[in-house]
């Protein structure tokens, strides 16, 4: 199969997830939190796939689950690109004392794993989606800021920088109008990488607790399912949904970012020959 | 009228191991209707100079001297100031065309660009103004061409795209470096035909290695090596009668005279000769060449700097 034919499988299947979490109304009568029948049932009529042990609809759960584990997927993805590429062009742009204090810092942060790290920062903050998505953007920016910085350096000793000045260009026009659109197809290859992990990160998170419990994602779903017996029970309908959502928009996510990296990056087409 | 003097212009560059000397005390009045060219061969600090005076050198630079234009001294100006001038007074085309234009920025934006950073036109006046420019540049579908990217145009074209950048705002004075380099003949003549057009009444600096550029576009030539200016006169006078040995070398290498090549190469800017820099290559050189550094010495309208004149 062709890479072209995956990239539009992918922004397919990326799309109707996207429909899902904005027509989560439509698609089920109930809301996620509310007992609308007897607890465990099996996948019925009214119950697509069956209730969990409080007695709430499974299928309600998965389809407003997916607004907020895209929500928070994206606004980390978007805070993140966003913070790594306005830092990446100033310092690449300027370069001296500002340039070597934040490399230097990020030399110290990149060797930290961030799934942990984010794990101690959520104990202390309180844990909502804004304050997730915050945490998660902030630390996924690091590694954006290495590269959007390498790309930027190169862009600033360019011809048509040095022409942009000569026609006595201020320094953030500069910035905002000639290097920003050169390093978009970057920043945007990042933004859907970033959503990816930020969105498994979020699930992994909820799944292991950090989480509001009031809020209704698919890491708490999974969880809940794990540790109120329905694994042990064999209830798959309530396991396996939401499992497979996240696999299936992180795979989608991922393949639409491999697909712009190739096409962004052409040295990594060669490499995969 | 002068409208830029440069008053002992030294420019070096410290690295860590060494001093480059690329400019080393330069005076040059440019006036008003001048068309000046600097030649000179790659490394002597021509294009160094041109930087200097828009004030676009790196940081690592250090300058010496003065640029003085209008009532102030470019040199010390505030970069806020520079960029008041830079594209509408003083403007520059740059050298490679192929790389000083923005490949992901539509021609036309481009070239809008000076016009409305300097707020000469609004946005809407500025497109008739785009298109009156492609138009006296030469190109026939002017609409068409401003919404193209700079990838779809011929290095020529491209060319001439700088030009319309460099005089959008109509600028007092052009600094042109190298205009063609890089051009095919038939391409560079037409490029150079426009430029003599456009530069009719306007001033032209110009930094160029060749001698028929200079000779065509230029009144004026200086003559600049090892950092230094070692000749300046009005064209005709320079080209036929050149009286620095280095000067007389350079028409000498010439196809056209022959290409007889200099020997020998010019000196490393970061360690200059103490007496006369073109010494060890001049055919004329005396013992005392070698001791004395020459001064610019004036014969009549011009200066050269040789002591076969003193």
């Amino acid at each position: 199969m062709s890479r072209k034919i995956i990239l539009w499988v992918s922004v397919a299947v990326l799309c109707a997830y996207i429909v899902v979490a904005l027509c989560a109304p439509l698609l089920t009568p109930y809301s996620p939190t509310e007992i609308t029948g007897s607890p465990l049932q099996s996948p019925g009529d009214n119950h697509p796939l069956g209730t969990n042990d409080l007695g709430q609809d499974i299928f309600s759960q998965l389809v407003y689950g997916a607004r907020i584990t895209l929500l928070y997927g994206f606004c980390a993805a978007l805070l993140s690109v966003f913070i790594s590429t306005s830092i990446g062009i100033v310092i690449g742009y300027y370069g001296g004392f500002a340039d070597e204090l934040v490399s230097r810092a990020i030399d110290i942060f990149m060797p930290i794993p961030v799934f942990p790290l984010l794990i101690v920062l959520t104990a202390f903050f309180s844990p909502g989606i804004l304050t997730i998505s915050l945490l998660m953007g902030i630390l996924g920016s690091i590694h954006g800021i290495r590269i959007i910085r390498s790309q930027v350096l190169s862009l600033a000793q360019t011809n048509f920088v040095e022409g942009a000045r000569a026609i006595g260009a201020p320094d953030f026009y500069i910035m905002s109008r000639h290097i920003l659109p050169n390093v978009m197809p970057l920043v945007m290859a990042k933004f859907v990488s970033s959503s990816q992990r930020m969105l498994v990160m979020g699930v992994g998170l909820s799944f292991i607790g950090m989480w509001d419990t009031t809020t209704v994602d698919w890491g708490t779903m999974i969880q809940k399912s794990y540790t109120s017996g329905g694994m042990a029970l064999g209830l798959w309908w309530w396991l396996l949904p939401p499992g497979i959502a996240v696999v299936g928009i992180s795979l989608a996510l991922a393949m639409i970012g491999y697909s712009f990296e190739e096409k962004f990056n052409p040295r990594v087409g060669v490499n995969r020959i | 009228m002068t409208l830029v003097r440069i008053e002992g212009l030294g420019v070096r560059f410290s690295t860590r191991s060494e001093c480059v000397q690329a400019v080393d005390t330069v005076d040059l009045d440019i006036a008003r209707g001048d068309h000046i060219a600097l030649i000179g061969e790659s490394g002597c600090g021509k294009t160094v100079l041109g930087m200097a005076v828009m004030g676009l050198l790196p940081k690592n630079a250090w300058i010496t001297g003065a640029v003085r234009y209008r009532d102030q001294d470019l040199l010390k100006a505030a970069e806020p100031d520079l960029q008041r001038i830079r594209g509408k007074e003083i403007a520059m085309i740059m050298q490679n065309s192929a790389l000083s234009l923005n490949p992901v920025k539509k021609v036309g934006d481009q070239i809008a660009e000076p016009l409305l950073i300097h707020h000469v036109l609004a946005e809407k006046a500025a497109h008739d103004e785009i298109v009156r420019l492609l138009t006296a540049m030469g190109f026939d579908e002017p609409e068409r061409a401003a919404g193209r990217y700079p990838h779809e145009f011929s290095g020529g074209m491209r060319e001439r795209i700088l030009v319309a950048v460099a005089l959008a705002c109509k600028p007092d004075i052009v600094i042109a470096d190298e205009p063609t380099s890089g051009l095919d003949a038939g391409v560079k003549s037409r490029i150079l035909a426009l430029i003599k057009q456009q530069m009719a009444d306007r001033t032209l600096f110009l930094i160029t290695h060749d001698m028929g550029t200079a000779h065509y576009l230029c009144t004026q030539i200086a003559v600049m090596y090892a950092g230094e200016i070692v000749e300046t006169g009005r064209t005709h006078d320079l080209l036929s009668l050149p009286m620095h040995p280095y000067t007389q070398g350079l028409l000498a290498s010439l196809p056209s005279a022959g290409l007889h090549p200099i020997p020998g190469m010019s000196p490393s800017p970061t360690h200059l000769p103490g007496g006369c820099r073109f010494c060890a290559r001049c055919p004329a050189s005396i013992e005392r060449c070698s001791r004395e550094h020459p001064p610019l010495i004036s014969t009549g309208e011009r200066l050269v700097r040789c002591f076969l004149y003193d």
